[in-house]
Order: structure tokens, then C-alpha cells, then sequence
């Protein structure tokens, strides 16, 4: 069955120039370079999810702690710091900790003697801002509760999470670097074959020109035959990676709960991975035509 | 009357050697037919591959079908080269195309139908005696049945100049004098055929047609046509 492609020679056309696909490297190559294209897309998309994820919801959280030696007072701080919490503007949920799930936080660390009631441990309450708050808005409320509790810390989760979030945002630049990188040494290959062909299809090429064939028909020749090796490569890199992409997914699905465990490719994400062999497809098409026209100006 | 090509002082060089053509000036009139001769080496084929738009000149004037060749953008050229029809010395046949896709080739090139070339190209076929082999690819051909694909390909689109390096070197006298019957068909239809050859006996088949003589890159006019508009052809017997 003949496959008629846009912007390629006719069937009569496509004689001149033997496909011979397939059989050379560059099906291959194009196809480990879409794969690791794609696999390095979808690690920059989960993480951007898991990132957006965890920004939405843990940078409007902050925890408030009091520090306050005497059990009972500390107690009491923690009821009164609370109710005046609940009336601040732009708060939406107050949460008192209870002691002992406070004392399991640090179980991991002191084992069975953080259950011990000698030892202090700081009256918590958590907090759930309407809007992520800014380290001043923090300030002024400690400046508030201080007055009840003199002890009391409250920190943003914004806070900690921002070297996290700077890592995303600096690992999508490179994950994208490396995109354009394989993508530039695509057409590359792409020049190179093309290069190859030509001159292996020389002397068909300059019967063409004497005939009063152009560089544009001969132009479509080599568009065709890389795009049949680049939708090759491309749906071949695509499987591979579309499979790569969903066991890491599931392994990421049984993480606990935490900053990775939204890390997978979001459903926006998939129209752009199913993209990128598209977009190499044209972009080698563009290439061949580029090499084709510019080798064949130096020819009269 | 405007001359098909004129060349003017025209000079040719491969690289930093000597000129392969010295100061070569002509005219070639339309309907005319015209023989090139000249010894091994003379330069008949650069002659010819200036003709057909192979090479510019190092030097001088050409002008074809009325305009500047030499200053002509490279984009123009395809236009040109489809009004001219190439006998090439080699054949240059496609290799991997049939002797039926070899003739179709420039009707192809210049867009022609599968529909309406089938039927010229079945007719060139019949009449070059190669119908039986049509689907044949050149290297199970003969020296003479290639030879005879590459003139019915050069002839094919009814080219305003023929323009055949030896076309008949390999072809038996019969087959030689029925290619030239075909050239001097052609050449009363008004196309001008320029013919290198070696071979004396074809320059008395024609009545009427021109010799130029190259000897050692420089182009004589031994019949003095060159300068004239040409008498009307006449094939011999």
C-alpha cells in the first residue's frame, strides 16, 4: 500500500528515489532520540504537576507552635491562641494538634521516650490560609498571639518549600535543554542522511535538473523518505516511552504521601507528549527540504 | 530571425586548465538542423553541455530562446532546460526506473498526467521497437535498445531543440538512419536538432542541414551556414 504524505512526491514521483527505509540507521536513531525526548518531557510535566500540586494546598498551610514549659499553661495557650486564630480574616481552617500526635511526630526520633510526659513538647496548631501568606502577614499575626502566648513560632510551609520549589522550576529548564538538545541533534542525523542520500542519488538528481526538474521536486523526494523514517522512529520512541513513563507512574503511585507523590504526567500532559513525534516529524521534513535546497544551490 | 541560441566569444575552462572552448561564436536558427564535428577531445560534449545548460561559460555571451543566459538567476533554468531535449552520450538512464518510466520521465517532471502521458509514451515505445520491453530496467537492455530509450526520452516532450551527443554510436546503420528519420521528423515540426557525431556517413543522409566543425576548442563553419539563416531539410532517398 502506497502512503501518500502532505508536501511529498506523487507514487510516480517517489520511483525516482528508492525508500530503502528502514533499512538504514536513521529509523533507529530517531527512535532512541524520541524516547529520551519523551521521557525527559514527562519528567519535567510530573514534576511541574507535583510541584503545582504541592504549591496549591502545603504553601497555605503554616504551623503554629508554643513553647511553653509548664504543661497546663501550655494547654490553655493553645485553646485561647486558637480562638483567637479563628477570627483572624483570611484563615480558613484552625486545627489544634492534639499532644499525642504530637509526640508520634517525633516517636521517629526518640522512640518510645517521646511518649513520656516529662519530656515537653510544643502545643501545635495547624493552619490553612485562604491565600498562601507572605512572611510578613506571619509576622504580624505572631505579633498578635504573642500577647496570650510570648512563646509562640509560627512558620509557612512557603517558607521551607521554596528550595524545593526552586529545584522543580531549575530541573524543568534543564529537562527542556534536554529536549531541544536531542531535538537539534535529530536534525542533525536528519542533515546528515539526507547529505548521504544525495549524494548517493546524484546522478538520478542531475538527470532531474537537465530534464527541467527543480529543487522543490526533488526536495519532496527526501521530504517524504525522512518523514516515513521520523513517524517510524517516532511511533516506535512514543510506545517505548509510554511504557517506561506508566511503570514509573505506578511506582510514584505507591509512594506515601509526600512532596513526589504527585509526580505523574498530568492528563493535559499526554496531548503534549503524543506532540513531540508530530513536531520532530515536521521539524525533519523542514530539515530535508533545508538540506536538499541549500546543497543542491551550489549545483548549476 | 531570432535565433534559438547565439553564442558570443565564448569561452570555457574546468577549473585553473586550459580552455576546453576558445572564442566560440554561432547561431543556431529555429527549424534548422545542425551536425557537430571534430576529433576526440575537440570539445563537442562541453560544446553541447553549454547547449543544454550543463555549464555556464567562463567567459562570453550565450543567449537561448531570445534571453541572457550567462546572468540568468538559477531559478530560471528548469523553464529553459524543458523546451530542450538531451541525447547524453552515456544514455544516463535512470537505473532502477523501466524503459516505459525512463521515456515518462520528463513528462513527469513537467507535471503531465499519468492518464495522458501513458499514451506517448506507449506510442514512443512502439515506435523505437522496444514495446515488448517496456517494463524492462536498463542493465537487461542492449547497448542499442538503452540508447534508443534515452533518444525517445529526450524526444518525448517535443523539445523546441534536440540537442544528441553520438546519439547513433550504438545502434546498427538501419536503427541509425530510422533515429535520424525520427531527428529530421522532429526537425520539420520546427524543433532545432543539434547532433554531435563522429560518424561522416550521417552528415550525407540530410540535405540541408549544418556543419560545425570544432577542432581543438575553436569552432569552424566549413558550409558557411553559421552565418546564415539555413535552406529547408531535405532527408536523403
Amino acid at each position: 500500500m502506497q502512503l501518500n504524505l502532505p508536501f511529498t512526491a506523487n507514487p510516480h514521483e517517489r520511483q525516482l528515489i528508492p525508500d530503502g527505509r528502514f533499512t538504514g540507521p536513521m529509523p533507529w536513531v530517531m527512535a532512541i532520540m524520541l524516547f529520551l525526548s519523551l521521557l525527559a518531557a514527562a519528567a519535567a510535566l510530573a514534576l511541574v504537576h507535583a510541584a503545582s500540586q504541592g504549591s496549591e494546598s502545603l504553601s497555605r498551610q503554616a504551623t503554629v507552635q508554643i513553647l511553653e514549659d509548664d504543661p497546663g499553661a501550655r494547654l490553655s495557650q493553645q485553646q485561647q491562641v486558637a480562638s483567637r486564630l479563628r477570627q483572624q480574616p483570611g484563615i480558613s481552617d484552625v486545627n489544634i494538634v492534639p499532644e499525642s500526635e504530637a509526640r508520634a511526630l517525633l516517636e521517629p526520633w526518640l522512640g518510645d521516650v517521646a511518649e513520656d510526659s516529662d519530656i515537653p513538647v510544643p502545643a501545635l496548631i495547624d493552619l490553612e490560609f485562604s491565600a498562601a501568606p507572605d512572611r510578613a502577614r506571619l509576622t504580624a499575626l505572631r505579633q498578635d498571639v504573642s500577647r496570650i502566648a510570648p512563646s509562640v513560632r509560627i512558620d509557612g510551609n512557603a517558607q521551607w518549600l521554596q528550595p524545593w520549589f526552586d529545584l522543580v522550576y531549575s530541573m524543568l529548564w534543564v529537562a527542556l535543554a534536554i529536549v531541544l538538545l536531542l531535538l537539534f541533534a535529530t536534525s542533525a542525523t536528519v542533515a546528515l542522511a539526507v547529505r548521504g542520500a544525495l549524494n548517493t542519488h546524484k546522478g538520478t538528481i542531475e538527470i532531474m535538473h537537465m530534464m527541467g526538474g527543480t529543487d522543490l521536486q526533488v526536495a519532496r523526494l527526501f521530504q517524504r523518505r525522512v518523514a516515513l523514517d521520523a513517524l517510524f522512529g517516532g511511533a516506535l520512541g512514543l510506545a517505548l516511552a509510554v511504557v517506561v513513563i506508566l511503570l514509573l507512574g505506578e511506582r510514584v503511585a505507591a509512594l506515601e504521601p509526600g512532596l513526589l507523590s504527585g509526580a505523574s504526567v498530568p492528563l493535559y500532559g499526554w496531548p503534549l507528549l503524543l506532540l513531540i513525534p508530530v513536531a520532530v516529524t515536521a521539524l525533519s521534513m523542514a530539515m530535508a527540504r533545508w538540506t536538499v535546497l541549500s546543497t543542491l544551490k551550489k549545483m548549476l | 530571425m531570432q535565433s534559438v541560441a547565439e553564442f558570443d566569444n565564448v569561452g570555457l575552462r574546468y577549473g585553473t586548465g586550459a580552455e576546453t572552448l576558445t572564442d566560440v561564436s554561432f547561431k543556431l536558427f529555429p527549424g534548422s538542423f545542425y551536425f557537430l564535428t571534430g576529433a576526440s577531445g575537440a570539445g563537442k560534449t562541453s560544446l553541447l553541455k553549454l547547449l543544454y545548460l550543463a555549464h555556464r561559460p567562463s567567459r562570453g555571451a550565450i543567449r537561448m530562446f531570445g534571453e541572457d543566459l550567462v546572468n540568468m538567476p538559477r531559478s530560471r533554468l528548469p523553464g529553459f532546460r524543458r523546451r530542450i531535449g538531451v541525447v547524453f552520450q552515456d544514455f544516463r538512464l535512470v537505473s532502477h526506473l523501466s524503459a516505459f518510466d525512463n521515456i515518462a520521465l520528463p513528462l513527469r517532471i513537467a507535471g503531465i498526467s499519468e492518464r495522458d502521458l501513458a499514451g506517448p509514451v506507449n506510442e514512443m515505445l512502439d515506435w523505437i521497437g522496444l514495446t515488448e520491453r517496456a517494463s524492462a530496467r536498463p542493465a537487461t537492455l542492449s547497448g542499442g535498445e538503452q540508447q534508443r530509450v534515452a533518444i525517445a526520452r529526450a524526444v518525448i516532450g517535443r523539445p523546441e531543440m534536440l540537442v544528441a551527443d553520438e546519439p547513433t554510436g550504438n545502434v546498427d546503420p538501419d536503427m541509425a538512419l530510422r533515429l535520424l528519420k525520427l531527428f529530421a521528423a522532429l526537425n520539420r515540426l520546427g524543433t532545432t536538432v543539434v547532433v554531435a557525431t563522429h560518424d561522416i556517413h550521417l552528415l550525407q543522409e540530410i540535405d540541408g542541414a549544418q556543419m560545425m566543425r570544432l577542432d581543438k576548442g575553436r569552432l569552424s563553419d566549413p558550409t558557411g551556414s553559421l552565418k546564415h539563416p539555413p535552406r529547408p531539410l531535405v532527408l536523403r532517398n
